[in-house]
């Protein structure tokens, strides 16, 4: 049967990037629903129970930012918070949050269902209806047909997902979920190239097995941070300690001597795993001569005494896991309450997709998250939020959100997986964000606000806070600007300067000895969830980088007039004279759509780009006339 | 406006070596600005003033000034020319303060693609203008590589696998913090840095002693023995070209010699005496010799008028002219292997042996000559001097100068995250610097991007939880 309403938008999928989209259309006022499997399993954290971490957080930040789920759900489950990076600057200074998973799925739920515009519903989806080259709805498991302008497709890893244990192997999402087997095969026939990808998770261990005394702990951060700008300490639930363990030789002896039995080494597995998660067999293997590597176990949650022990992902039969976990510090008695398996999934070649990632083939149709070959929940979530967005723009005939490079790690990520692909589940580094002293956590909301309003995405609660965050930047940028410290004077010995003449408090912040915190205890200012003490933070991050941000912007200039010079898609690149051979097949290989994006190819040169840019202008030219 | 760089260029205009005449053309919208730097006439749209050139009250040189507002001018933009008296160290000079005010030397074939860009050249010229940029590059690069005898290119190389490196720790640093993986500390960056702004100074220093040179294109003589090579380097540098320098080979095989042919500097390879023993020492001079020959911009074949006349019957049974080349070289010098023909050019020499009537007839493109009478000389000082310019602009010299910057400029980044180290600024910044100047220094070895930054880090750091 048909659903008697018509949606804007179709969200398929409840895990990170599903409810990103989700939300988000509907804030948007789409009228949006979202099929899941399984409502239950809505905001599963099917990983390490962690949000954030380096690159990461600066994408929670920018979801955030657009009035996104994901910062406020950590805030309200985090039983762990720690600052990466607090000591090497602003930019790539880091937030992460070890999460209660109950909790997390829980006020995910709670966001969604006091979401307006937005209905849940519980089916399996079999198929796409597609008419002509435009998605027009889709068909359930019991033959239910839902209808909207836009769907957006997250399916996690659960598109011909096939999960691995030793040699053992079956089909399967997720370990305990059936896979979207009916789906995948309707989506193979589509027009777009499909990959395999594969990851891994760690066996979870029983914490009333494990030997606490003998492990290292580690705390949270006091100060504790918050994840969302809106966030508060007092949201927090109770918090606790994360621990650590080693492998050791023994350990490496065991995974060594089972080697075969492992089903990434045995030649089971095709799809492709992410160099920077490698499976503990990939880690013996390849850093044999290192004596041990680090374990750091994560608790489940505040109810459960179960533990996430990172760093141990395997493929191995679920006897060496036993035996390999136990031969370390502290897991002598362990019981491992889960195995740990390696699964395989599709992926669809994101060079397929738009900036709006919505297909190039099908009008309508989006994907966002692991479906795209990407991993992590930040990456999804931000994919999805992005989709989201786009899809209720669809639906309602406006101009859709492209965030570029300089402006968003959004952008950053979007922008290498539609251009460069991927061979590898993609993660984010800061190290890929060229523009990255620009691209901060704190600042995220500057830079994008402006345009989650225009595009209505961001509701009344965050528009205020937003406004009342730039009131007080300015204040205190005028403030500090005309308030004087002389020579001599209390506040210049308190601070610790010698002074030959009076300078204001702005141009004292450019000294790299003078910090924020320090003009804050100063000025009397010791709560550090005020504006005024955020705002002076900002205001020495913008004073003591003014040079660095100047030359970027310099150098943003320059790419943006690179990026206006389009090259015609039917340049043909293997056929440029005065080209290497090696770069006519990078380029062609590439099929930059600009300078810019050709500028960024390896190996690219000044010469080389001149000789493109003459032959783009020339062809536009042709193409013209 | 366009969507190019709009920055200021400059560049010598006319031909390299000493000529009456060297024009400096600057374009960008600042050429006004800054060739008003120099001179002290105020400059009057489209009109020729006679000023001296001065910089920090010294006299550079004196001539005419022109400015063409754009966009009436060559490349539409702003364009300033200053005509002086030539000569390379005059010209590098006045190069060198246009650059102290902001100017930056032009890529090679850049005051064309501006004008192309600007719509000053129709579109039929359009690829013809790749094909110049791109022959441009490639002659540039090689001349500003093989004229440091390949030292140079393998230097940058090194000192780019340093940066790498460096850079390699200290994003894995930032990205990676809670490994436990040994990261380079705080201390070792800064060693590092030292080390590599003592590299890059060797380098700017050879570099720049390389440039006083101002040497122009190689060229290498290979024949087989006793077919005149000698003779011919004679009649050259002791006729109308003067010995500059006499340079003894990089072994003693090897003869270097730089001369000045109608005012253009040339350096001459002689590759005599290769065959003559067999020891230890010989064979690194051949391998010297066949570095040298894939480094000369020109490899001069000479051959006698004999084997023209034993060589006829090939020629005349329509045998590729090319293969011939290629057949008649590897007969001279057999361990030197296999030279594109492109780069050989055929000097027959003894013509004055030969009877008249094959003299007459000439049946190779070739160039004929008796060192023996002096005949034919003023045909290969022609040619010489075709080779020599080849109708390009960017010589060893400006390119020389480019690579010259760039790694001023690489040194400059590196010594302000040195800076930036010693007053412990954010590690993010040292970053910024070290980015920046990886950049820069890929202006000569092609840039690296982020990713393959990642896939390094991966393979020398085991992360990963």
């Amino acid at each position: 049967m048909d659903f008697p309403e018509r949606f804007d938008v179709i969200v398929i999928g409840g895990g990170h990037a599903g409810t990103e989209a989700a939300a988000a259309a509907a804030r948007m006022g789409a009228k949006t629903l979202l099929l899941t499997q399984n409502i239950e399993t809505i905001g599963q954290m099917s990983c390490n129970p962690a949000i954030g971490g380096i690159g990461k957080s600066h994408l929670v930040a920018e979801i955030d930012a657009m009035d996104g789920i994901m910062g406020r759900a950590t805030d309200l489950a985090g039983i762990h918070f720690r600052v990466l990076n607090a000591s090497k600057g602003p930019a790539v200074r880091a937030t992460r949050a070890q999460a209660d998973r109950a909790l997390y799925k829980n006020a995910v739920r709670d966001i969604l269902e006091h979401q307006p515009n937005l209905s849940l519903f519980q089916q399996s989806v079999v198929d796409l209806h597609v008419e002509g080259d435009t998605v027009v709805g889709c068909k359930t498991e019991m033959g239910l047909n839902f209808y909207a302008t836009s769907v957006v497709l997250t399916t996690g890893t659960f598109l011909g997902g096939k999960i691995h244990i030793g040699h053992d192997q079956h089909a399967g999402g997720r370990a305990g979920d059936a896979p979207a087997n009916a789906l995948a095969e309707r989506l193979r026939a589509l027009p777009f190239r499909v990959g395999r990808l594969k990851t891994g998770t760690p066996p979870r261990i029983d914490g009333r097995s494990v030997n606490f005394n003998e492990l290292e702990f580690q705390p949270g951060d006091d100060p504790r941070p918050v994840m969302s700008q809106l966030g508060r300490r007092d949201m927090h639930p109770r918090q606790v300690h994360c621990h650590i363990t080693y492998t050791n030789e023994a350990t490496h002896q065991l995974i060594r001597d089972n080697l075969s039995l492992s089903a990434m080494y045995s030649g089971n597995i095709e799809g492709v795993g992410p160099r920077y998660c490698p499976s503990i067999e990939d880690k013996v293997v390849r850093f044999a001569d290192k004596p041990s590597h680090q374990i750091f176990i994560e608790p489940e949650g505040l109810n459960t005494t179960e533990l996430y022990p990172n760093g141990i992902s395997t493929s191995l039969p679920f006897s060496v896991q036993l035996q390999f976990v136990r031969s370390m510090v502290g897991f002598e008695q362990a019981h491992i309450s889960r195995p740990g398996y390696a699964i395989e999934y599709d992926y669809f070649d994101p060079r397929d997709l738009q900036h709006t990632l919505e297909t190039k083939a099908l009008q309508g149709l989006f994907f966002a998250g692991q479906i795209n070959g990407t991993t992590g929940y930040e990456e999804a979530g931000a994919q999805g939020l992005l989709a989201g967005i786009n899809a209720a723009c669809k639906a309602k005939g406006v101009t859709p959100w492209e965030p570029r490079r300089d402006e968003a790690y959004i952008g950053v990520m979007i922008d290498d997986l539609i251009h460069l692909g991927t061979t590898e589940p993609y993660r984010m580094f800061t190290s890929r964000a060229e523009f990255r002293l620009r691209l901060r956590q704190d600042n995220a909301d500057q830079r994008l606000m402006p345009k989650g309003l225009a595009l209505g995405v961001i509701g009344a609660e965050r528009q205020a806070h937003y406004s009342a965050k730039m009131r007080a930047l300015e204040t205190t940028s005028k403030e500090m600007g005309a308030t004087q410290i002389f020579p001599d004077s209390d506040m210049a010995k308190t601070l610790g300067l010698s002074l030959r003449r009076e300078v204001t408090v702005k141009e004292c912040l450019k000294r790299p000895e003078i910090t924020a915190a320090d003009i804050a205890s100063v000025l009397g200012i010791s709560n550090d969830e005020d504006m005024a003490y955020k705002a002076l933070a900002q205001l020495e991050i913008e004073t003591k980088y003014a040079g660095y941000i100047k030359r970027q912007e310099d150098e943003i200039e320059k790419i943006r007039r690179h990026e206006s010079m389009q090259i015609p898609g039917s340049l043909d690149f293997l056929n440029i004279d005065g080209l290497s051979n090696e770069l006519r097949q990078k380029l062609d290989h590439h099929r930059p759509d600009s300078l810019a994006r050709a500028a960024r190819i390896p190996g690219m040169t000044p010469a080389a780009l001149s000789i493109l840019l003459v032959h783009a202008k020339a062809k536009n030219a042709a193409v013209a006339s | 406006m366009t969507a190019t760089d709009t920055d200021l260029i400059c560049a010598i205009a006319t031909p390299p070596g000493e000529g009456g005449i060297g024009v400096i053309r600057l374009s960008g919208p600042s050429a006004k600005r800054v060739a008003q730097s120099l001179i002290s006439v105020e400059m009057k749209p489209r009109r020729a003033h006679y000023c001296q050139f001065t910089a920090e009250e010294e006299v550079l040189d004196d001539g005419l000034v022109l400015w063409f507002p754009a966009p009436h001018s060559f490349t539409g933009e702003d364009v300033v020319e200053l005509q002086g008296h030539g000569g390379p160290v005059v010209q590098n000079e006045i190069i060198q303060v246009l650059c102290r005010h902001g100017a930056r030397l032009a890529r090679p074939g850049e005051f064309s693609e501006r004008a192309f860009l600007n719509g000053k050249i129709d579109l039929v010229q359009a690829e013809a203008i790749a094909d110049l940029i791109s022959a441009k590059s490639r002659a540039a690069a090689k001349a500003a590589m093989s004229s440091f005898q390949g030292v140079f290119s393998a230097q940058v190389t090194a000192l780019e696998d340093q940066l790498l490196g460096l850079r390699v720790a200290i994003e894995a640093a930032i990205d990676f913090p809670d490994e436990d993986i040994e990261i380079l500390e705080q201390a070792r960056v800064g060693d590092t840095l030292d080390v590599l702004i003592t590299s890059t100074s060797a380098l700017l220093v050879q570099a720049e002693q390389g440039r006083k040179l101002a040497q122009g294109i190689t060229v290498a003589l290979v024949g087989k023995p006793n077919v005149g090579k000698s003779s011919i380097l004679n009649m050259l540098a002791g006729e109308d070209a003067a010995i500059v320098t006499d340079v003894p080979g990089t072994t003693r095989d090897l003869l270097k010699v730089d001369i000045s042919v109608d005012g253009m500097p040339l350096q001459l390879v002689d590759t005599a005496g290769l065959r003559e023993t067999q020891d230890t020492v010989e064979m690194i001079g051949v391998q010297r010799a066949r570095e040298q020959m894939q480094r000369a911009d020109h490899v001069i074949l000479v051959v006698t008028a004999a084997d023209v006349v034993a060589n006829e019957a090939g020629f005349l049974a329509n045998e590729d002219f090319e293969a011939l080349l290629q057949r008649l070289a590897l007969e001279a010098v057999p361990e030197l292997g296999e030279v594109s023909a492109v780069n050989i050019h055929l000097l027959v020499n003894k013509v004055d042996l030969i009877d008249s009537k094959l003299r007459g007839s000439h049946p190779w493109p070739a160039t004929y000559v008796s060192a023996k009478t002096g005949e034919g000389l003023a045909a290969l000082t022609k040619k010489l001097v075709q080779l020599g310019s080849g109708g390009i602009e960017d010589t060893v010299f400006t390119a020389r100068l480019r690579h010259v910057h760039a790694l001023e400029k690489t040194r400059e980044l590196l010594v302000q995250a040195k800076r930036g180290i010693s007053s412990g600024i954010g590690a993010e910044l040292v970053a910024e610097d070290c980015r920046m100047a990886h950049q820069v220094l890929g202006q000569i070895v092609g840039t690296v991007s982020p990713d393959d930054l990642l896939g390094e880090i991966f393979s020398s750091f085991c992360i990963g939880k």
